[in-house]
């Protein structure tokens, strides 16, 4: 089964076993049964995210489409946040104009709940349409209709043949996986089936074997939280080693999207993020794809680079590109390097991130103390590993977690990081204990290839330097657990589920 | 307005409301009963749209929340609920624990109540209010909230302390000023002799909301909201209540300590002198700003798009203290007949040539359609006689503004253009704190 056959999106903890509780140290998750560690569950939780929150803030992005949220009002009311970052990225790409998302929601009542909401969401998908005059429309489904039984999947057949503007649907209940990036994935498979497969003017036709495009032309799949400055470094690169891009989906429209059908490969900057649809363009259209690498730290951009340029013979083009690029990245971080070596770093973001970031700053100097990912998959399997024997085999601290704040708290009392790295909302708990923070989610700056390298290098530098914010704040702030806490070991709450193999033996960091 | 859909909601659901209410009390903590993302998506939205009050302690990813899944769904989500409140007492350090249920929880009919009794019976400060999302918006949810902490939590048989109130209907983050608004309001009134409980300041600490019922009343600072927790206390505790709308300005800010006065014993001379001193004060500074307003011409048509506690008190400032002319008020609140008749009674209240056209709209692109009907009607040769004009509204509402080539600054749910720490718009201070920002902004490009 993959995107093309699954009626709804599976959960990742069964399409790739991804496991959100784990923790331990890098060489000791290597030695896990990754279908035991999938069952692994915590008896203390703290608020995840649904699959709802990826999709949302992937679809909203979409232009000139109405999102329909059909459940309780609440559902979407994250959507405020979303379009903080959508206004900002549309300002980037100089749509001065575009006008801001627009999400409704079929607000079901204790009546609704009673009576069913397949009405109201039928009148509210026509409603929709004449109101708003969208191109396309998405149709969330949440959980509380989908408990209730309304069956979104057949209005959505018949809004089909009676509306002449896609729609979309995006089954995202948050009951349904506890792997909240499964919601990319509902995201892919909603643009995949409202406007590749189920489109009026059915799926573009593969292209035929053998023509080539004059020069060769690629997907990027883009991320909604990774900014322009990125996106304009992917882009520079591959040009330079004489590739065209195409980037999608998120920000684009149908036939952009639609285009993607059409490339000479499709790349990935993020495994964790795409995997699910660049199978899709791999097994419908024949479209080779790189997944493997996200082009974050030297190492990797240049394993990157040589991989895309390797499926058209470009390799020496891309090999100049990148020895001129070392050299002059390497001469301008060489003032910051000597304000960074030996210096620890802590990482928390979604897993290939942190790990791509973390052999980032070993470039630099710096000794991953440890690492923080939402969750563990294969794409990840061996790169914990890597980053030990970069680090001439000194092992660090792993805490999987679904975010759990209190988990890394704890872990980060005890090891007490030079710097904290993490996403967004993570690095407040750092703040908390004083410790200096650079975030990695933030839209205007560069992350990716020698650009981005050069400017985390001259973030760390810079962050590094004053650091009172924090350390005042610290001494001003509590955080709300008791003290004994403090004195258990991090992974206290990590159960095993009953259905998992009990006996298994919990790994303690740093102990 | 739609009877399908709401168009982007200018509120969070039940469970929200509760959620948000609870992270604002000092040494309280959620035990959110729900799926994996409804404590996030609640306490995201409240978290940047009321001017970035973030994540501090226990709020935010730091919820204690079960997550619950399928299994839960199918199997009963009770056992999983027992042991997270047990897990979080053992680690979260708290003096009451409130679990809130979800949308998903409530319709699979977990018996939260009984889970939460055990810890009850063994003198764990637990309660439970259940605030499953389609029960309705943050209102509800605040209403819900404050009714299971009214039977549950405040001490019963308690003595009445005279002059002690309780201020209610400022929803916190929903009112995205709620704690300068309080505050100001409580300094106002506590220099009045009376005793003031506002529960949701950074300052404040549960003692105050266990003995609560105390108070001898309860005003609500709403026509529409924290109705529903004043009525469980006049039920519970036998606490009368009042409603007077939210005072922003000297005008507005002496006819409600004067309205106040009917219902709560303050001294007249205290009264007067009072007023004397704060509106000597609005004044002092206004001295300073007059030469401006009049060389530049600082009067505006009026445009407000609110909350029906901000939608009025809003208009009631610009055109009672401020000197301008209210075009348009939009109440963006779900309501239902009777209390859209409340808040249009209210709005009848202000003088006829300076009452603005009053609209219910929850959807903000109706607005602006609502908005240019009306500016239709108005549109001479010269162009629109309804300029200058200025937006006060949400960030949500800027767009609106810039079509009219309107000055804005927004004030009303969601604010995510700008930082609220301690600003208040209320009362006299905070009156003048508004018509500072309303003035900077026009001056912005100065």
């Amino acid at each position: 089964m993959g995107l093309l056959e699954d009626k709804v999106v599976p959960g990742r903890e069964n399409r790739l076993e991804a496991c959100i509780a784990y923790g331990g140290t890098a060489c000791g998750l290597k030695m896990q049964n990754r279908s035991c560690l999938k069952n692994q569950e915590r008896s203390f939780s703290q608020a995840g995210l649904c699959q709802l929150l990826p999709t949302m803030g992937m679809l909203l992005t979409l232009p000139e489409t109405a999102v329909i949220v059909h459940g309780a009002i609440g559902c979407a009311s994250n959507g405020v946040g979303a379009l903080i970052g959508i206004r900002l990225r549309n300002i980037q790409n100089g749509n001065l104009k575009a006008e801001d998302s627009n999400w409704v929601s079929t607000n079901l009542t204790e009546s609704d709940v009673v009576h069913g909401g397949e009405a109201k969401l039928e009148k509210a998908i026509v409603e929709v349409y004449e109101r708003y005059h969208p191109k396309s429309i998405v149709v969330f489904q949440t959980c509380t209709p989908s408990i209730i039984g309304d069956d979104v999947a057949g209005i959505i057949d018949r809004m089909r043949e009676r509306l002449d503007i896609p729609i979309l649907a995006a089954y995202c209940e948050g009951f349904k996986t506890k792997v909240w990036a499964t919601g990319y994935d509902v995201a892919f498979h909603a643009i995949v089936h409202g406007f590749i497969e189920s489109d009026r003017e059915g799926r573009p036709p593969r292209r035929e074997p053998g023509r080539q495009n004059p020069r060769p032309l690629v997907n990027v799949i883009n991320l909604a939280s990774v900014g322009k400055p990125d996106e304009d470094e992917i882009t520079r690169l591959l040009n330079a080693v004489g590739i065209d891009v195409n980037i999608g989906p998120n920000f684009a429209t149908r036939e952009a999207i639609r285009n993607m059908t059409q490339a000479d490969l499709t790349i990935s900057v993020c495994p964790t993020h795409d995997d699910y649809f660049v199978e899709y363009l791999s097994q419908e259209y024949g479209i080779p794809y790189v997944l493997k690498d996200m082009p974050i730290g030297l190492e990797n951009t240049r394993t990157w680079l040589l991989d895309i340029a390797g499926h058209f013979g470009l390799e020496t083009k891309a090999a100049e590109v990148i020895a001129a690029e070392e050299q002059k990245v390497l001469r301008a971080v060489a003032k910051y390097k000597p304000l960074l070596a030996g210096k620890s770093v802590f990482l928390s973001a979604g897993e290939f991130r942190a790990l791509v970031t973390g052999a980032l700053f070993q470039e630099l100097g710096l000794e991953v103390a440890g690492v923080r990912s939402y969750h563990h998959d294969h794409f990840g399997k061996d790169y914990y590993e890597k980053l030990v024997q970069n680090q001439r085999g000194k092992n660090f601290s792993v805490d999987i977690a679904n975010f759990q704040p209190f988990e890394l708290t704890n872990l980060l009392k005890r090891i007490k990081p030079d710097l904290f790295v993490g996403h967004v909302t993570d690095n407040v708990w750092a703040a908390k204990l004083g410790l200096p923070t650079l975030t990695i989610f933030r839209i205007f700056d560069n992350y990716i290839g020698y650009r981005g390298f050069y400017a985390v290098a001259k973030k760390a530098a810079r962050i590094l330097r004053n650091s009172s914010f924090n350390r005042n704040f610290a001494q001003h702030t509590q955080n709300p657990y008791k003290a004994a806490w403090y004195e258990q070991n991090p992974f206290a709450f990590i159960k095993i589920q009953q259905e998992a193999e009990g006996g298994q033996e919990r790994e303690a960091a740093n102990e | 307005m739609s009877s399908n859909f709401i168009e982007r909601p200018r509120y969070q659901c039940a469970l929200g409301g509760a959620l948000v209410t609870i992270n604002a009390l000092n040494r309280a903590t959620a035990i959110v009963h729900a799926a994996p993302g409804c404590a996030s998506a609640a306490d995201g939205a409240a978290k940047a749209g009321s001017g970035y009050w973030g994540t501090s302690s226990c709020s935010g990813r730091a919820t204690p929340s079960t997550n619950i899944l399928e299994k839960e769904v199918i199997f009963g989500g009770e056992h999983r609920l027992a042991e997270q409140i047990e897990s979080t007492l053992s680690i979260v350090d708290a003096d009451l624990y409130a679990v809130l249920t979800g949308c998903m929880t409530d319709i699979i009919g977990d018996d939260v109540n009984s889970v939460a009794g055990k810890f009850r019976a063994e003198g764990k400060p637990v309660i439970v209010a259940e605030t499953g999302g389609f029960k309705g918006n943050s209102s509800s949810g605040y209403d819900l909230i404050l009714t299971a902490l009214i039977h549950q939590y405040v001490a019963k048989g308690l003595p009445k302390i005279p002059r002690q109130i309780n201020l209610l209907g400022l929803i916190p983050t929903q009112d995205v000023f709620w704690r300068g608004n309080l505050l100001e309001l409580k300094r106002l009134l506590e220099e009045l002799g009376l005793q003031v409980n506002t529960f949701f300041s950074p300052f404040d600490n549960l003692a105050s909301l266990r003995t609560a019922s105390q108070a001898e009343l309860n005003v609500v600072l709403s026509d529409v909201h924290g109705l529903g927790a004043a009525r469980a206390f006049a039920e519970v505790h036998e606490i009368p209540y009042i409603n007077l709308p939210l005072p922003i300005g000297p005008t507005a800010t002496k006819e409600f300590l004067e309205e106040l006065a009917r219902h709560v014993r303050i001294s007249p001379a205290a009264l007067r002198a009072i007023v004397e001193r704060e509106t000597k004060w609005y004044y002092a500074y206004l001295e300073h700003v007059a030469e401006l307003y009049n060389d530049l011409d600082l009067q505006r048509f009026g445009i407000v798009v609110g909350d029906a506690n901000y939608s009025y008190a809003l208009t009631r400032f610009i055109s009672e203290d401020l000197g301008w002319i209210p075009y348009f008020a939009v109440v963006t609140d779900m309501l239902d007949d009777s209390a859209q008749a409340a808040v249009t009674e209210r709005f009848a209240k202000l003088a006829p040539e300076l009452r603005p056209r009053l609209i219910f709209e929850t959807d903000t692109s109706r607005i602006a359609v609502a908005l240019e009907r009306e500016l239709a009607e108005e549109q001479d040769e010269y162009g629109s006689p309804v300029s200058p004009a200025f937006v006060l509204g949400s960030t949500w509402d800027r767009p609106l503004a810039q079509g009219l080539k309107a000055g804005f600054l927004s004030v009303t749910y969601p604010v995510t253009n700008r930082v609220v720490t301690d600003q208040a718009y209320a009362g006299y201070r905070g009156g003048l704190r508004l018509l500072t920002d309303i003035l900077s902004s026009l001056l912005s490009n100065r």
